[in-house]
């Protein structure tokens, strides 16, 4: 790793360009969070509820340290977790939306949870310190993600007609925005891999095809050969659209807003 | 789907006796570890493994959990 970048320096081009990031990583792992805890009721078996709650608990934690890294780039961490409408919020936007049914969710934790260890380990690897303090400890988390979401992907898609055919479904949905989402290429992403902070789309893409290749063959997915999406909001470092009313309720904890002490 | 129950067994710490601590039923030996982290984790455990049912066989008697392999399809 070349010398961490010294924050105060930051041209600010190059700040605003990290605070997407940040601010993209800990939405998306906190409405992750969401997702998983929509299942902890209605997963298969209690073990994979329990599974699931305990991944809510991951991401939940995971995105409060990454909210916290905003207090180097001078930003409020309380304001951007609890005042900030469906518009600012800069999730992975496959995750816009609760996930219809289980297959889609293990899908999920394949392509999107996967797709997001793939960026948290080049930000690790990178120029920004808190990143390469707080988040080889999320990642050893991810590890059990992993192999949950791994080995349901390959028991469905070699079980029925029915479960073979939800999870190609959520896949095909999920992989285009994924893809889209590694492999920006535009102004902040071009600040970032200058400074060092983290690699380039290409490496990223590739790193994440090569994670995710043999498990998605299983369902006769290739995914070197799915094309990324198109729809992209540069301000957001996502795509367009925005979560849906009931999660970002729930994300910014309005629900006794009164009660919430700092 | 067919699930295999599995034995968890931990320690608390380096040196402590390796306890029974409960079971789990999972897909396979990978999921089986998921479980048996995220069920069982009233304690910061040292060490902890899984052990497939049909796997530990009993010395001196032939009724209870451990004489029976029943949810194992492997």
């Amino acid at each position: 790793m070349s010398a961490p970048i010294s924050v105060e320096a930051l041209s600010s081009e190059g700040r605003a360009a990290l605070e997407r990031l940040v601010v993209g990583l800990a939405d998306s792992k906190r409405i992750m969070g969401i997702r998983y805890s929509d299942w902890v009721v209605g997963a298969p078996s209690i073990e994979t509820g329990i599974a699931t709650s305990s991944m809510t608990q991951d991401e939940w934690g995971h995105a409060r340290l990454l909210y916290a890294m905003l207090k180097h780039l001078g930003v409020d961490p309380v304001e951007v977790e609890h005042n900030r409408g469906a518009d600012e919020y800069a999730n992975l936007s496959l995750l816009d939306e609760q996930f219809e049914n289980w297959a889609a969710l293990v899908t999920a934790m394949v392509v999107l949870d996967g797709a997001l260890s793939v960026v948290l380990r080049g930000f690790s690897e990178g120029t920004f310190e808190p990143a390469g303090l707080r988040v080889p400890k999320m990642l050893a988390e991810e590890q059990f993600h992993v192999s949950l979401g791994f080995a349901w992907y390959r028991r469905l898609a070699a079980a029925s007609d029915e479960a073979r055919s939800l999870l190609r479904d959520a896949t095909d949905a999920q992989l285009p925005a994924t893809l889209a989402w590694l492999g920006a290429d535009d102004a902040p992403a071009k600040v970032l891999v200058e400074l060092g902070v983290m690699p380039t789309a290409t490496a990223l893409t590739t790193s994440f095809q090569e994670s995710v290749g043999d498990v998605l063959a299983s369902c006769d997915v290739d995914v070197g050969a799915v094309e990324p999406a198109s729809d992209w909001d540069s301000a957001r470092g996502r795509a367009t659209g925005r979560p849906d009313a009931e999660s970002v309720e729930r994300a910014r904890g309005d629900r006794n807003r009164s009660l919430f002490v700092e | 789907m067919i699930e295999i129950t599995y034995d968890v067994f931990a320690r608390k710490k380096r040196g402590c006796t390796l306890h029974h601590i409960g079971y789990v039923d999972a897909l396979d030996d990978e999921t089986a570890k998921v479980y048996a982290w995220t069920t069982y984790d009233e304690e910061n455990w040292f060490e902890m493994c899984v052990v497939r049912r049909s796997q530990i066989i009993p010395v001196n008697r032939d009724e209870g959990p451990f004489a029976k392999t029943s949810g194992d399809a492997a």
